[in-house]
């Protein structure tokens, strides 16, 4: 058996370089799993075009929506493993096993670049009569089911930070669910929502405006672009927990993609990432550039994975147990 | 004076402007094949104008925007296929024209009153921005609601047959919309278990089945029937043909800017609205409406147009997309290092002045696209039918693919398509259906959005719509039209215009 | 309000769907049948919709889809009910006025269409198609079919796979690989 495995890798292994030897001979395809105009589609249009230019190939990107995502993810899955689809995601696939939305996820493929990670923060609508999490905290204690809170569904960014919080707190909220942080954060200005936690680069510039208001800093450290927010675990200490913890978004392929190609690949976006129009894009929105790949990437794509899912599951919001899936508890 | 040159950046700088009116060229074309959205054009051209400056990018993408959603009653008007959905409620008095062979008089007056439109939405986003962006923010999930449950109740003006096959139609759309992995809580609906059946049914990929595919299929009736010849004499309508429909016009148009400003609505329910709005207000159509009436055609083309300055309202004074291809828009001035959101308007201000002056420009070039090359138009139109009715078969397939990339849209799209030749046979409604899908999302999201707000308390909810001028407008308008349709009203009326003719 | 008469022999003469086909007082041949295929299926969709969330909460996920189901089955119904007591159109048949030969065939043709998309390919399926499909209907020799068909298809082609990169299933065509090979000669040649 393991010299048929051996003979079986060799195989792949030849195939794969006599592939690799003038990879891409065509165009590479990318899928986006998320829609035009999203945060996903934004950075993934701003940093492929330069990763492309280094790999001397063409990558069409194609938006591949519904599902939560997991319709690109198993589209992705279906192809050849040759290193001409590229998915092109944010974290959601993560969650895929315990929420029973579909049976892979990123470990079930190959990490050609997790470019950056988000920070989340806590924003309210300017008339709310809290302005820290402390503040924030006790008036939802006193006034349980109240304070109305944007959500996206479960496995979103909001159920989880939501799902630490009140793993430390014992709160009460209405849970009001938009199909996405732009919509709610929408219904944040017009006061159909009172509270929303988000990522810092979707709120940012009504945060600039004085449209609404920062209460809590999801990060173990200030951030240079909300000067005089103190992080939450000053306020909350239990959070450091789970930080650094935020979404994230990244390219991958299907496993069995030939080494040589995954390397060409990986160098290109590592290349692309680099481009200091792309950092400074980035930056302006406060996401953290990480441009990483290999086992440094999986082992942040383990650590979301078994940090989001315990909490899930804590919350009582999975479907399945991460344990079926031998995800270690943090 | 800062203001003055930001606007005119456009005019001084030729390169500009002639990208602005490539733009609206490709944009009517595009526009005008269903299938080729200018969703999908202007992200295309996101990677396409990647290492541009930022203005001749926006210059490409705000003219396909123009001309793509003046685009879709191209195509509406001469094969009965909307080439968008914003052109749907275009094909209802624009077809039966050029089923007359008044082809040529349809585009015409289309093409002016988009004009009018696009005018009289560059007007409001240019005047009154920031007062518009205010008021589209209050809307509450329970406005949206009401807002859907209003364009439910046009299922009465889109079925003349048989209000009951409508009422069917209309249901059977909502329920295609639900179809899939509900956004909101991720549970299954309408499934049946397969995996295909997750992402749902794309709209778009309806909407080309029951009026392409099935069209085609009626018309393979008569594949050896002689085509109808066009007159394309008189294309530039008259000015007192003009000014007779510029009342209507400013009503639809108002109401195409208002919808359009909406997060979450756009042209599309923006044109189905308009026409049942001139529907409501045209005491005499030219014809009745249905078979050609001017009036019908005028309504949604200045609605959608008007609704495209709607759409760039909250997009830059706030930073909220007012609908998919501004959202786009959005993401390209990220990528080309601005910050689009509510600092916009104050640290750069030239941004906004110069797409308004971009807008303008597109909304020149619609005219100037729109009379001319009509010639071309119509001899699709006059072409062979063998030749014709499997163009138009093959262009659905590659459509319905190209909306999502998804081989298994296409299934839906022939499945639809075979639905529709049937529905229409006997006697049942398309339009109502392709409405409910449009609505399905804004009706069913909203109603929970605001019950769960009001923790599924059914007093409390209507405790807020009576307390909130507003919703309390909305819901009245509602229950006017609702009222309007029974046959209670019929009734009443009738009684009082006779009491009015006895005194008489 | 009349509904014009819109049986076949005059259909599209200046009407549209606003007012679609179908007689007021009469049924078309299949009619009926029609009408109880949409009963059944509405009903069927009333009992999945039912088993989304049952009558859990008001703002279930389940909610919106039981009230329009229950609104198609309930309108159904009375159609059902309304066509079954309207009499026959006497000058109709189903083989003739609702599903001819060609509207079958193409019927076919489009379900062939579906099914060799992805194994064959976009480009030979589509040819094998409009060839068919053109030189069935015009009647006219292979020259002119041929002519028009593989003229059109290039066109659309063009304009979906180059201009717009819609990636159409590539099935036996390399298509891809020919076109990365075209593209290198130009740029090459563009270098020199």
């Amino acid at each position: 058996m393991k010299t048929f495995l051996a003979g079986l890798s060799l195989l792949a292994m030849t195939g794969g370089s006599a592939l690799a030897a003038d990879y891409p001979v065509k165009e590479i395809q990318g899928i986006i799993q998320w829609g035009a105009g999203g945060s996903t589609d934004t950075v993934m249009r701003a940093v492929t075009p330069h990763a492309a230019e280094a790999l001397g190939g063409n990558i069409v990107m194609q938006n591949k929506t519904g599902g939560v995502g997991a319709i690109a993810l198993r589209y992705v899955q279906q192809q050849d493993a040759d290193g001409y689809t590229l998915l092109m995601g944010a974290e959601n696939p993560q969650m895929y096993k315990v929420l029973g939305l579909g049976t892979d996820d990123y470990t079930d493929m190959v990490p050609i670049n997790v470019l950056a990670r988000g920070v989340p923060m806590f924003v309210a609508n300017n008339d709310a009569p809290y302005n820290s999490m402390t503040e924030f905290v006790e008036y939802a204690k006193a006034n349980p089911g109240e304070v109305r809170v944007g959500s996206t569904g479960p496995g979103g960014l909001t159920s989880i930070v939501l799902a630490m919080l009140t793993d430390q707190e014992d709160v009460e909220f209405t849970r009001v669910p938009y199909d996405g942080d732009g919509p709610a954060l929408t219904a944040l200005q017009g006061g159909a929502i009172d509270v929303m936690p988000a990522v810092l680069g979707a709120a940012i510039e009504g945060v600039k405006a004085g449209r609404m208001k920062v209460i809590g800093l999801v990060d173990t450290q200030p951030n240079d672009l909300l000067p005089g927010v103190v992080p939450i675990t000053e306020e909350i200490p239990g959070f450091a927990d789970y930080l650094p913890w935020g979404p994230f978004f990244g390219v991958f392929v299907k496993k069995g993609t030939p080494d040589e190609v995954v390397a060409e690949l990986q160098a290109a976006y590592a290349e692309g990432a680099k481009n200091p129009d792309f950092i400074e894009l980035m930056e302006d929105r406060g996401f953290i550039v990480m441009s990483i790949a290999g086992d440094e990437a999986m082992d942040f794509l383990e650590s979301y994975r078994s940090t989001s899912s315990w909490l899930v599951h804590d919350a009582g919001f999975s479907k399945k147990s991460p344990e079926e899936f031998d995800i270690p508890r943090p | 004076m800062d203001t003055l040159l930001a606007l005119l950046t456009v005019f001084t700088q030729p390169q500009l402007f002639l990208l602005v009116g490539l733009g609206t060229f490709l944009g009517v074309y595009i526009g005008a094949i269903p299938g080729l959205s200018v969703t999908m054009a202007v992200s295309i051209l996101i990677s396409f104008t990647f290492s541009w400056d930022v203005y001749p990018a926006i210059s490409l993408m705000v003219g396909i925007y123009m001309g793509g959603v003046y685009g879709g009653s191209r195509t509406a008007i001469l094969l009965n296929i909307p080439g968008a959905p914003s052109a749907i409620a275009t094909a209802m008095d624009g077809y039966p024209m050029a089923q007359r062979g008044e082809a040529g008089e349809a585009i015409g007056v289309t093409t002016v009153m988009s004009f009018f439109g696009g005018l009289v939405g560059i007007a409001v986003l240019a005047l009154a921005a920031p007062f518009v962006a205010e008021f589209a923010l209050t809307f509450q999930p329970r406005d949206y609601m009401l807002l859907a449950v209003l364009g439910i109740l046009l299922v009465g003006s889109l079925s003349a047959g048989s209000l009951l096959k409508g009422i069917f139609a209309g249901a059977l759309g909502i329920a295609i919309g639900a179809v899939g992995r509900d956004p909101l809580t991720f549970a299954e609906r309408f499934t049946f278990d397969f995996q295909i059946m997750e992402g749902g049914i794309s709209f778009i990929a309806v909407m080309i089945g029951m009026f392409g595919i099935s069209e085609a299929l009626l018309q393979l009736h008569h594949v050896g029937a002689e085509a109808m010849r066009q007159k394309i004499d008189r294309i530039v309508p008259s000015w007192s043909t003009v000014r007779k429909y510029l009342p209507l016009s400013l009503q639809t148009s108002s109401i195409g800017v208002i919808i359009g400003a909406l997060p979450g609505t756009g042209g599309d329910i923006a044109a189905l609205m308009a026409y049942d709005h001139a529907k409501r207000v045209t005491k005499k159509p030219t014809r009745p409406f249905g078979t050609g009436a001017m009036e019908g055609l005028v309504a949604p083309e200045t609605a959608n147009n008007a609704a495209v300055g709607g759409a760039f309202v909250p997009m830059m004074t706030l930073g909220i997309p007012g609908d998919a291809v501004t959202a786009i828009m959005i993401g390209a001035l990220f990528i080309h290092g601005l910050n689009p959101g509510p600092m916009l308007m104050v640290d750069q201000p030239q941004m906004f002045w110069f797409i308004v002056g971009a807008l303008l420009t597109a909304n020149v070039f619609i005219l100037i696209c729109g009379l001319t090359g009509i010639k071309l138009f119509t001899k699709i139109v006059e072409m062979p039918r063998a030749v014709l009715i499997p163009l138009i078969m093959l262009l659905s397939v590659v459509g319905a693919y190209a909306v999502n990339n998804s081989v298994t849209d296409v299934y839906w799209m022939l499945g639809f398509g075979v639905f529709g030749y049937f529905m229409r046979h006997y006697g049942y409604p398309l339009g109502p259906v392709i409405l409910g899908v449009i609505l399905s999302r804004l009706l069913d999201d909203n109603w929970r959005r605001a019950i769960i707000s009001e923790r599924e308390d059914l007093g409390a909810f209507s405790a807020g719509i009576f307390g909130s001028p507003l919703s309390l407008t909305l819901l009245l308008v509602v229950v006017a039209i609702f009222v309007s349709q029974t046959p209670v009203y019929a009734m009443l009326k009738s009684r009082i215009s006779k009491r009015a003719a006895d005194q008489a | 309000m009349k509904i014009d008469y819109r049986g076949d022999a005059d259909h599209h003469d200046g009407t549209s769907d606003a007012t679609p086909g179908g007689y007021e007082t009469e049924r078309r041949p299949g009619e009926l049948a029609f009408a109880l295929f949409l009963l059944v299926a509405s009903l069927y969709l009333l009992w999945e919709a039912y088993g989304i969330a049952g009558f859990e909460a008001l703002s279930s996920a389940g909610a919106v889809p039981m009230a329009t189901t229950a609104a198609m089955a309930v309108s159904a119904l009375i159609i059902v009910l309304r066509t079954a007591r309207l009499p026959k159109v006497s000058t109709e048949s189903l083989a003739r006025d609702i599903l001819p030969f060609k509207v079958i065939l193409f019927g076919g043709l489009l379900v062939c269409f579906g099914l060799l998309l992805v194994p064959l390919g976009f480009l030979p399926t589509a040819a094998l198609f409009l060839v068919l499909a053109i030189k069935y209907l015009s009647g006219r020799g292979w020259g002119f079919t041929l002519a028009v068909s593989l003229g059109s298809l290039l066109l659309i082609w063009v304009v979906f796979r180059i201009v717009f990169t819609v990636l159409m299933p590539a099935g036996i065509v390399p298509e891809a690989e020919l076109l990365q090979f075209f593209r290198n000669l130009g740029t090459g040649g563009g270098a020199q």
